[in-house]
């Protein structure tokens, strides 16, 4: 086995106003490639913060992530930003696409600051657009699209420079049921023969044990429980 | 990233907030005017000043006489003497051999040195100037045939250049023209003054007039056709008018063989076999080139003298001014600088989000730098340009006004404003320069935004 993200003892701790809150207070696990893992937990129990945390956009206080066995930790800003274009791709609740641009501009954009060439990229936003069945629309602003295709815009984003890795931070949380299944149904194709990587953080129990091959449950920042769908 | 795509991405970002970038660009381009404006004011104060000087061809020509004696040093007592530390200043280097004599060996010699164009001994002939009543004892100058089209003769009022070197043909200043003649200047042309001079040239008329030393001189008088009236008497030269009234081919004077006789120096000077010049004029091929001729000169030990020497202080007194000027005009730029400042601000604020955005699908920190640096230099470019334009244009409308009323007061119109091609250059260079200056912090603030902290914003 492949091991795609480790942690250990992972900590996250920062101060509001006067309280310290312990975000994550150490955190051990591992995820498989090819893996299709589900993070369950109420608001604030520190599952966000976790995929946050492999995804490297944020420092941990204690504790290791790694990578495909390479730890975050000694990486440089830079190497930073290179790790989230190449290896993770992210999935946000409220989607996350610029207003300004098009369905294809949004993805075209996560290429751009991998260099890609602007006939290659819009080549493949068109491909990546017609892959999460958004084939007509690759020129309607995210306020012309419903949520359910902007969301699809936003995988599509994340599938720009091919990553190993999908981190998907409530994707279905500003969805209603029918639409958040077709949402997961696409993650799932996406993971489908272990072709990537799937971290999903969800609140919903039943959607993690219908989608994910395994669900970690995080309470006040420790997993406390795991099961195997 | 591509610098192209940087670029699309900062042109979008202005795009998207037309009027805040056009208003910020405005407040550049108001900048750079005023600071094209003063600066062009300068150039043209400094044109009108020294311009005459540089038209006047005089910046080429190095003026060479005999080594002054020894003597003229030793005896400034006083430091402040300005004639001392004149000759101080023009003359032969201590090492230089003295009293080297200023002849056609000489000639031959100062013509070899490198970057030299052309070297002619300066031949003044004094002469009696008769046409009709008038009658004058003056000085025929010597005027090389290279000199067409250079200096005073650039505008020749009427008529033309001498024609040919040999013929008995004359040039004549306008101030000469109406002195001897009330009419028109312009009906003297083809007209015939009467020279008169000491020569041993031409038909005797009188006895021959017996000098020690056994020359003869004979009184010559020959008649010179007026071919041109040049407008403006020559530029004050370093050792007096360079032309003078009456002027007449180089050749031609030197063939009349007349002798100064104003003064005993000057027979003897013309007793022995080999003649020496008190002046003799050495132009170089460019006016910067000067310097370094003058110097090999007075190695040769001969006094060299060019108007730049002059020019030397004028000029820094007018970088002085256009600095200041300069400064001045940067007043409403440093403002402008701060409305880029603010306006890049504004921008990231707004941005915020999607600058977290871009960090999270991979943008680095250096791509945010850029994308907002060459936003706010783009702002700085449109305003450098229409600066340009608007600096001018304001220049241009004071220029006519204040022609307007100078020639109200009889006095001839002026150029008050001059846009030479580096301050175009300069004006633009320097407005980018500003903005990305400006620029630099908005953008570090933003390339170091938290990028959890960015996604939250609204």
């Amino acid at each position: 086995m492949v091991v795609a993200v480790e942690t250990r003892d992972l900590a996250k701790h920062y101060t509001m106003g006067q309280a310290l809150v312990r975000a994550l207070d150490g955190v051990t696990l591992q995820v498989a490639r090819g893996e299709f893992v589900g993070l369950l937990g109420t608001s604030g129990s520190g599952k966000s913060t976790l995929l946050n945390l492999i995804a490297g956009l944020d420092h941990p206080t204690s504790g290791t992530v790694k990578v495909f066995d390479r730890s975050l930790a000694s990486l440089s800003r830079a190497e930073l930003s290179l790790h989230r274009r190449k290896n993770v791709g992210m999935i946000f609740q409220s989607f996350n696409l610029i207003p300004t641009m098009t369905a294809a501009e949004n993805v075209a954009l996560a290429m751009m600051f991998a260099g890609v060439p602007r006939a290659e990229r819009d080549r493949r936003a068109r491909k990546l657009l017609e892959q999460v069945g958004l084939g007509g629309r690759q020129r309607h602003r995210p306020s012309e699209l419903s949520g359910g295709e902007q969301q699809r815009v936003s995988i599509a984003r994340a599938l720009a420079n091919d990553p190993e890795i999908l981190l998907a931070d409530e994707p279905t949380g500003n969805l209603d049921s029918r639409t958040g299944h077709e949402i997961l149904t696409l993650l799932q194709a996406l993971n489908a023969g272990g072709a990537r990587t799937v971290v999903l953080v969800t609140h919903d129990a039943s959607l993690a044990s219908r989608f994910a091959q395994r669900a970690l449950t995080l309470l006040d920042g420790r997993i406390v429980a795991e099961t195997r769908s | 990233m591509r610098l192209g795509d940087t670029t699309h991405l900062a042109l979008r970002n202005l795009r998207e907030a037309v009027l805040r970038t056009a208003l910020t660009a405005l407040g550049v381009s108001i900048g750079i005017a005023s600071l094209v404006g003063m600066v062009s004011f300068g150039v043209a104060l400094q044109d009108q000043v020294l311009g005459n000087f540089l038209r006047s061809g005089v910046f080429d020509s190095i003026t060479v006489t005999p080594a002054l004696r020894p003597m003229a040093r030793g005896r400034g007592r006083g430091r402040g003497n300005v004639g001392d530390r004149f000759r101080e200043a023009i003359g032969p280097s201590k090492q230089a051999p003295a009293g080297a004599r200023l002849d056609d060996d000489a000639l031959r010699k100062l013509a070899a040195l490198d970057k030299v164009r052309e070297v002619y001994p300066d031949v003044r002939v004094p002469v009696e100037i008769t046409f009709g009543d008038f009658s004058q004892f003056a000085a025929a100058t010597g005027v090389p045939m290279s000199a067409r089209g250079e200096g005073v003769f650039q505008q020749i009022a009427f008529g033309r250049f001498f024609p040919n070197e040999s013929d008995d043909t004359c040039l004549i200043s306008l101030e000469f023209a109406h002195r001897i003649s009330e009419g028109k200047a312009e009906d003297l042309l083809g007209k015939e003054l009467t020279l008169t001079f000491a020569s041993t040239e031409g038909a005797a008329q009188a006895a021959p007039l017996g000098l020690p030393g056994g020359i003869n001189v004979q009184r010559g008088e020959k008649k010179f056709r007026i071919v041109g009236i040049v407008e403006r008497q020559a530029a004050p030269g370093p050792l007096g008018a360079m032309f003078g009234a009456v002027m007449i081919p180089l050749a031609r004077a030197r063939r009349m063989g007349a002798y100064d006789l104003s003064n005993p120096q000057g027979i003897l000077r013309q007793l022995t076999d080999k003649p020496t010049y008190t002046t003799v004029t050495v132009k170089v091929r460019r006016p910067q080139d000067a310097e370094e001729v003058e110097k090999k000169i007075r190695d040769m030990g001969f006094t060299a003298f060019s108007i730049a020497d002059l020019m030397q202080s004028q000029k820094k007194a007018f970088i002085l001014l256009d600095l200041f000027l300069g400064l001045v005009g940067s007043i409403a730029l440093t403002v402008a600088s701060l409305g880029i400042v603010n306006t890049m601000v504004m921008s990231i604020l707004e941005r915020t989000r999607e600058i977290g955005i871009m960090k999270a699908i991979g943008g680095s920190d250096e791509d945010v730098r850029k994308i907002f640096l060459i936003e706010a230099a783009l702002i700085g470019l449109m305003g450098g340009v229409f600066g340009l334009v608007l600096g001018w244009a304001v220049g241009r409308a004071i220029n006519y006004g204040a022609n307007y009323y100078l020639q109200s007061q009889g006095a001839p119109a002026a150029n008050l404003f001059l846009i030479p091609w580096w301050l175009i250059g300069g004006g633009i260079a320097f407005a980018l320069l500003v903005s990305l200056v400006a620029g630099s912090f908005p953008a570090m603030r933003a390339s170091r935004l938290d990028p959890i902290q960015a996604l939250r914003h609204d």
